[in-house]
């Protein structure tokens, strides 16, 4: 076994005895001592970090993962607790823990660009961890506790400077973003040095069960087996688990996932429906003209648009029409291009828009803060129009946004406006539970995206039940969408454990 | 650290090195620093530069420290200080390492016509880390008698009971030590590393067997592939580190003693 030390103090003991430097003080050698004796680390078990932070509060179920991690997963984990149960706070703790220990000097934090300044204040003020935000010419020689996006950190030269450094901890916040193997976020982080590594996601299954098995490959290659055995013996289709609890077992030695009424906390109830939407006849007109392109030329047989454009005929004309438009730019021969101005002149021509009225119902039923979520900027802007003809209130969010302006956008919203409206893209990071009303206007194909968006007002610090409305227009695409909703809230369940509900009240069992 | 001993520590601290405490309630502290404990703790190397290239009247701050925020009624605004401040882990630093080497003397009741004989002894505390991807910390104080070679452990807590000054009292004889100072750390050296090896290091033989099942796992994911990709390496290495079982030894801190 290596034993170190150092003769740095039998120097400094020389040079006393020999009188070229002078002795000490009693009091103070006597108060290093006690130091010392004070913060010395007496056992390999149990957390250290609570009594250095007497102003953070822990909740039980964030001990126990710190704990639970530290000891019997060595440190290498994927924090998957839902949404808004703290897993910063987690991972603060973790981090802090292995600082005092002395196990990790140096600790690279890869987050979202636009969660860089939230990781910094949260280290920097609960648990004390003089964390930086990398920059441009930085040196990463003097930077012990760096945050950076990963989208930076992935490109030259800073992945090269990455490379160049001994990281004893890594911290991936929002890792399902690296569920595609594929990619060169996922390239990155497979060639990171991972001593001890934290993988921070609420879901880490958004689709299939490969995305789990390429999460896990990437913190502990090997764990779930290589990819041809892991195929054969997992999957048959991509949505069929077999071997469940085997698997489930497996994946929980590498990770821990708390649900909201595993934590003793009270929370809040969290209503969920699905609101059946019946278009106009009208508006049916439309969308089965639409439905029909396919068969009108081979043109417009590109399965994908044809999705799109179905989506966006349950969303708005507005939406419907800008795709419309651009296909009318592709198309040569006249009547492809008299059949696309017929629908565009059908569609122009509407004057209701089902889903907005519900929409409209459900807000002045409400009568109280709303966020509305839609996959569509031109959605938004209509809905943002179409609301204050009704006289509501709103405002817009994106993921563009800047700091500053998220944080106005929100203010506005928390002080002034009735609505949220935001795109798909603003649902991360923000917090606010000062709102209890959901609408998901259009529903992602992805499943943890809805638990995604409904974590931003249901979590820590909700007083009030929660109502989501997921509306899906009838005899649609959107039919199509709920079924497969149902099927990969099954997957998840299977492998990672229940999700609390996020699609209506009521399981169908697959 | 209840915030009571915070309290204490800081004042003991600053009263030691010279400050001038302007200000002592039981919550909160108001303190000059001296030019020295400005250089040591305020980390603005540039304005003493200035200051002294320029021989400017030296301005060292005053700081005010609150203890304990929950008493706090007045409206006074300063650093909190808590266990786990950084603040305050840099004076434990600074502490450690203005209170490293010392010698003291025990002190003696003047007696007419009786000379006391003080024995010398070197004391010297130790911190042993072991290291795997845990830790674990021990502290051993030793003491070595310079004249018979004997060693006792707990040496600082027995020397919580004398009276220890820092210049020999005037009736008093020390006896020369025969074994030099240099020569005993020798000695209590191979006392701790012997310790170390009586030592249960099942931690160790339970960190090898945690490497060895993580490798396990690693090489099945790339069994049978040829070319082994450069994260495989990768992987390997940092598993190593991980792992690997170290044992770190520190001297906090030691000194001459001459008792009797």
């Amino acid at each position: 076994m290596i034993i170190e030390r150092s003769s740095e103090w039998k120097e400094g003991f020389t040079e006393r005895l020999e009188n070229r430097e002078t002795w000490d003080n009693w009091a103070l050698y006597n108060m290093s001592y006690e130091t010392v004796k004070t913060n010395l680390i007496t056992d390999f078990y149990g957390l250290q970090s609570p009594k250095y932070l007497p102003n953070l509060t822990p909740l039980s179920h964030q001990l126990a993962v710190a704990e639970t991690v530290i000891e019997r997963m060595n440190g290498k984990a994927i924090l998957a607790d839902e949404v808004g149960l703290g897993k910063t706070i987690e991972a603060g703790l973790i981090l802090k823990e292995y600082l005092i220990r002395g196990l990790v000097k140096k600790a690279l934090i890869l987050v979202p660009a636009s969660l860089v300044n939230q990781w910094i204040e949260e280290l920097n003020q609960k648990f004390h961890i003089p964390a930086m935000q990398y920059k441009k010419n930085y040196d990463l020689n003097h930077c012990t506790i760096v945050v950076m996006s990963i989208d930076m950190a992935k490109r030259s030269p800073h992945k090269e400077n990455i490379y160049d450094q001994a990281y004893d901890l890594i911290i991936i916040d929002e890792a399902h973003k690296l569920k595609n193997h594929k990619t060169k976020n996922y390239e990155f982080v497979q060639n990171l040095k991972k001593k001890f590594c934290l993988l921070l996601t609420a879901t880490p299954i958004q689709n299939d069960v490969f995305e789990l098995f390429h999460l896990i490959s990437l913190l502990k290659p090997g764990h779930l087996g290589n990819y041809e055995t892991f195929q054969s013996s997992f999957s048959a289709s991509k949505h069929d688990v077999e071997h469940d609890d085997y698997l489930k077992e497996l994946v929980n030695q590498v990770m821990v996932r708390n649900r909201r009424q595993d934590t003793g906390i009270e929370w809040t109830n969290r209503h969920v429906q699905i609101i059946p939407i019946d278009f106009t006849t009208k508006e049916k007109e439309v969308y089965d003209l639409i439905s029909q392109l396919k068969n009108v030329s081979p043109i417009f047989s590109d399965a994908f648009s044809m999705i799109t454009l179905q989506r966006e005929m349950c969303s708005s004309k507005e939406a419907t029409c800008l795709t419309l438009d651009k296909m009318r730019l592709k198309c040569i021969r006249p009547g492809d291009i008299s059949y696309i101005e017929e629908i565009t002149r059908k569609l122009m021509g509407l004057e209701i828009n089902s889903k907005a009225e519900k929409a409209y119902e459900i807000i002045s039923q409400a009568n109280d803060k709303v966020i509305l979520f839609t996959e569509y900027r031109a959605s938004q802007l209509y809905l943002q129009w179409f609301l204050n003809s009704k006289g509501v209130t709103s405002v817009l969010f994106n993921g563009q946004f800047n700091k500053n302006k998220r944080e106005w956008m929100k203010q506005l919203f928390k002080e002034q406006a009735q609505v949220l409206i935001a795109t798909e893209s603003g649902s991360e990071g923000i917090n606010l539970q000062f709102c209890h009303h959901v609408i998901n206007y259009d529903l992602p194909w992805n499943p943890m995206k809805l638990e995604q968006r409904i974590g931003r007002v249901h979590r820590l610090g909700q007083e009030h039940d929660v109502h989501i409305y997921n509306l899906a227009i009838q005899n649609t695409i959107e039919d199509h969408i709920l079924d497969l909703l149902h099927v990969k809230i099954g997957v998840f369940e299977k492998v990672v454990g229940e999700l609390d509900d996020i699609l209506s009240a009521y399981k169908k069992s697959i | 650290m209840y915030p009571q001993q915070i309290h204490g520590y800081l004042l003991q601290f600053f009263k030691e090195n010279n400050c001038r405490i302007l200000n002592d309630n039981d919550h909160y502290i108001n303190v000059q620093l001296t030019i020295e404990m400005d250089k040591k703790i305020m980390n603005r190397p540039f304005y003493w530069k200035y200051l002294e290239s320029t021989n400017g009247v030296p301005n060292p701050a005053q700081l005010t420290f609150i203890t304990d925020k929950n008493k706090l009624v007045e409206d006074i605004k300063g650093e909190v200080v808590h266990f786990g401040s950084p603040r305050l882990s840099q004076l434990f630093q600074a502490t450690n390492e203005m209170g490293s080497f010392v010698q003291m003397y025990e002190k003696v009741l003047d007696k007419p016509g009786e000379r006391m004989i003080l024995t010398p002894w070197l004391g010297v505390n130790y911190k042993i880390s072991y290291y795997s991807d845990q830790t674990k910390e021990i502290l051993y104080s030793l003491g070595i008698n310079l004249m018979t070679g004997n060693v006792i452990e707990g040496f600082q807590e027995s020397l919580s009971k004398v009276d220890l000054e820092k210049t020999v009292s005037g009736n008093t004889f020390n006896l020369p030590y025969i074994i030099k100072p240099i020569r005993a750390l020798e000695r209590l050296d191979a006392v701790i590393e012997n310790s170390i090896q009586q030592d249960d290091h099942t931690w160790a033989e339970e960190a090898k067997m945690r490497w060895q099942k993580d490798r396990k796992v690693l090489e099945f994911f790339y069994e049978g592939v040829e070319n082994k990709p450069d994260c495989y390496e990768i992987e390997k290495e940092a598993m190593d580190q991980q792992y690997e079982a170290r044992i770190k030894i520190d001297i906090i801190n030691g000194g001459l003693f001459y008792v009797k």
